[in-house]
């Protein structure tokens, strides 16, 4: 016999359209879940985005190729996820685990929709059901096993960690999801008794089935039933809850790191024109950052990554380049909730949400920027921000005394420059 | 008259590499020695040189990530066209953050050249054969060697060997130690984004806390390439009431060969 099994056995036609009424409810959540964001996001200033996408498809190739690679790369590959130890391990385990259920699950629909058209159209059996079975009951450990080190890491709250309530939500779910796909892989097993290859392609499976031996063939269909529900609803509300919860770095993430490549060392020029026209230097509204910018927002993890690196922060000053991105954030809600309600602005961005402290505290080391696993380009949403604190004359003693003399001498010193090379006289004397 | 050891565009216009001071070894006692230092190493190579003397300004890296935009672009403007009034293509300088202005700043603004950390041109020196390499013998009186790498030499633009290829010449191979944090994962000695021009609280210096990294190593000597970082690590040295030296990688290299 073909090693197959029955797509939606034990599940009468009336579950069937309630399963998919429900799945529409439950990506209909998300999309709006999704908008919302996006609207957000469009409170920035206009990003280039038409001209990436325009012209011939060699042209628009050509232009989104770096992006392209990047989320491959860094994101696809997890390249960017590297280099954090046993939570780097635990993240690609999830990762993997996760993907290929959703390959799998994906590729299930698929068969299911073709086997519909013709049943000759069905692929969803022999060697390559054998392959998908064991691929799929195998890598659910794998994401089972990264679930349980991300709860273990979080129940012992590690400070550079974010915390959010809905965060055991997210990790419990993932562990009801993947302990319920296993009950009903084992409870399948045993209503539907294959034999050979057909059941030891799912070891899993077959050995939580053996665990359950013993009962009935009614009461087993009854329980597959009621756990297949459980297991459903547990995957809509994963679905639903995507924009409302960390989550979200499955959307924001890739998309930021397609539209970002923060180089190292380079900050973008402020022109003439640019001032004249906005009546402004650097940020004063959280509307004056890029939609790029805002949107890398959102792709903020918590991850604490940045907060680890960073000198300032290291040495107990007011800086976490983590929260200046979370702060921003939050006024990016705020501001978008005050527009909802008719006013015209959200509360201020300089001092009542960023504080000058924190961000001349910033050594621009880079660091951050280079540890981010989403590409967040802190350092430019600081110097943006000192922009403006210095063009309103915010910035003051030493500092502000360094600049007036590289203004006025050509160096920081604030020596004449016609000493500039005198240090040539030591050259006849030892050092 | 013969040319003078460090001569200026003007008294040498057949130079092949400009050879960008800065303003620390312009007027900073302590990393004026390091521009002396290059310059021997320079001569004894037999590098056709110039400097720009009283014509080099700050590039306003500081004054960039300071948030002062329109004094850098002022600054970076008056340069690039100095560079042209001199048609330099090359550029080597021993100031990471002069190097990275030079390179991604200028770029910006029509300033293209082709910039080397002095670390590199040295490497490169001696890998033809045009500076002493001293394999197989034992470190100097400096005794053991760390290493600090400069963020914006190591982790901005991805320079790291090349200091340490000049490092292992000068001490003869042997222990150069590394701090847990070195290369791209360097840690800041606290000078960058214009700190170097604030005052820091005694307690929250970040330089104490990076040389205390250093002095971790037990090296007798540390090593950088960025007069900031030296001027930085010097005072975290000192707070941590070490006496270990700090000397910029080429003033080794002018200890080991005896210049």
């Amino acid at each position: 016999m073909t090693p197959t099994r029955e797509t939606f056995g034990n599940i009468p036609l009336s579950s069937q359209l309630a399963f998919y009424g429900l799945a529409m409810v439950a990506m209909g959540i998300f999309c709006w879940g999704v908008w919302r964001r996006w609207k957000l996001w469009r409170l920035g200033t206009p990003i280039a985005f038409r001209e990436l996408i325009s012209g011939n498809l060699a042209a628009v190739w050509k232009k989104i190729r770096p992006g392209a690679r990047r989320v491959v790369v860094d994101a696809g590959a997890q390249q960017r996820v590297r280099g954090h130890g046993l939570g780097t391990v635990a993240h690609v385990s999830l990762y993997v685990g996760f993907m290929a259920l959703l390959a799998g699950t994906t590729l299930l629909e698929a068969d299911n929709i073709l086997s519909h058209v013709s049943g000759a159209l069905k692929f969803h059996r022999g060697l390559y059901y054998v392959i998908y079975e064991y691929t799929l009951d195998v890598l659910g450990l794998a994401f089972l096993a990264g679930t349980l080190f991300f709860c273990w890491r979080r129940l012992r709250r590690p400070a550079a960690l974010g915390h959010r309530p809905t965060d055991w939500y997210v990790l419990v779910s993932f562990l009801a999801i993947g302990v319920t796909g296993y009950l009903v892989e084992a409870l399948r097993i045993l209503w539907s008794q294959p034999t050979g290859i057909t059941a030891h392609c799912s070891p899993v499976g077959l050995w939580l089935a053996g665990i359950f031996d013993g009962l009935t063939v009614s009461a087993t269909r009854r329980a597959h039933f009621a756990v297949w529900w459980i297991h459903s609803f547990l995957v809509f509300g994963f679905i639903a809850s995507i924009p409302f919860t960390r989550l979200f770095h499955f959307i924001a993430g890739p998309m930021n790191i397609f539209l970002a490549a923060p180089s190292l060392g380079q900050l973008a020029p402020v022109t003439m024109e640019e001032v004249e026209q906005t009546g402004r230097v650097g940020p004063s509204d959280i509307r004056h950052f890029s939609r790029q910018q805002l949107l890398s927002l959102d792709a903020c993890m918590e991850c604490g990554r940045c907060e680890e690196v960073c000198p300032a922060f290291a040495t107990a000053k007011p800086l976490s380049p983590k929260r200046v991105v979370q702060d921003l954030k939050g006024l990016m809600e705020a501001t978008g909730a005050a527009l909802a309600a008719g006013k015209t602005e959200g509360p201020a961005l300089h001092e009542t949400t960023i504080a000058a402290e924190t961000l001349w505290s910033c050594t621009a080391c880079s660091a951050c920027v280079n540890v981010c696993p989403v590409r967040i380009d802190q350092l430019a949403l600081i110097i943006g921000l000192r922009r403006h604190l210095v063009a309103e004359g915010g910035l003051s003693g030493t500092a502000a005394t360094a600049l007036r003399r590289m203004q006025s001498n050509g160096n920081p010193w604030g020596l004449p420059p016609v000493e500039r090379a005198n240090w040539r006289d030591g050259l006849a004397a030892k050092s | 008259m013969s040319t003078p050891a460090a001569p200026t565009c003007q008294e040498n216009p057949s130079f092949e590499i400009l050879y960008w001071v800065g303003c620390a070894a312009a007027y900073d006692r302590r990393a004026q020695r390091i521009a002396r230092a290059m310059v021997r190493l320079l001569q004894h190579a037999k590098v056709n040189f110039a400097i720009l003397g009283k014509e080099e300004k700050c590039t306003g890296d500081s004054a960039r990530r300071l948030g002062d935009e329109f004094l850098f672009q002022e600054l970076a403007t008056a340069n690039i066209a100095t560079l042209a009034k001199y048609n330099v293509k090359r550029i080597v300088a021993h100031c990471p953050h002069c190097v990275n202005a030079l390179l991604k700043d200028y770029a910006q603004f029509g300033g293209s050249y082709e910039v080397v950390h002095h670390s590199q041109l040295l490497a490169d020196l001696i890998r033809a054969g045009r500076l002493p390499a001293f394999p197989g013998v034992a470190a100097g009186p400096g005794g053991a060697v760390t290493y600090h790498d400069p963020c914006y030499l190591a982790r901005v633009n991805g320079i790291h060997e090349a200091p340490r290829e000049v490092l292992q010449a000068a001490l003869g191979g042997a222990s150069l130690c590394e701090m847990k944090r070195n290369r791209a994962g360097t840690s800041c000695c606290g000078a960058g984004g214009g700190r170097m021009w604030m005052e820091e609280n005694p307690q929250q210096r970040v330089s104490t806390e990076r040389a205390k990294e250093a002095l971790a190593t037990g090296a007798k000597t540390v090593a950088t390439g960025c007069p900031f970082c030296l001027t930085m690590m010097a005072d975290g040295v000192a707070a941590n009431g070490a006496e270990t030296r700090v000397l910029d990688l080429a003033e080794l290299l002018v200890e080991r060969l005896g210049l």
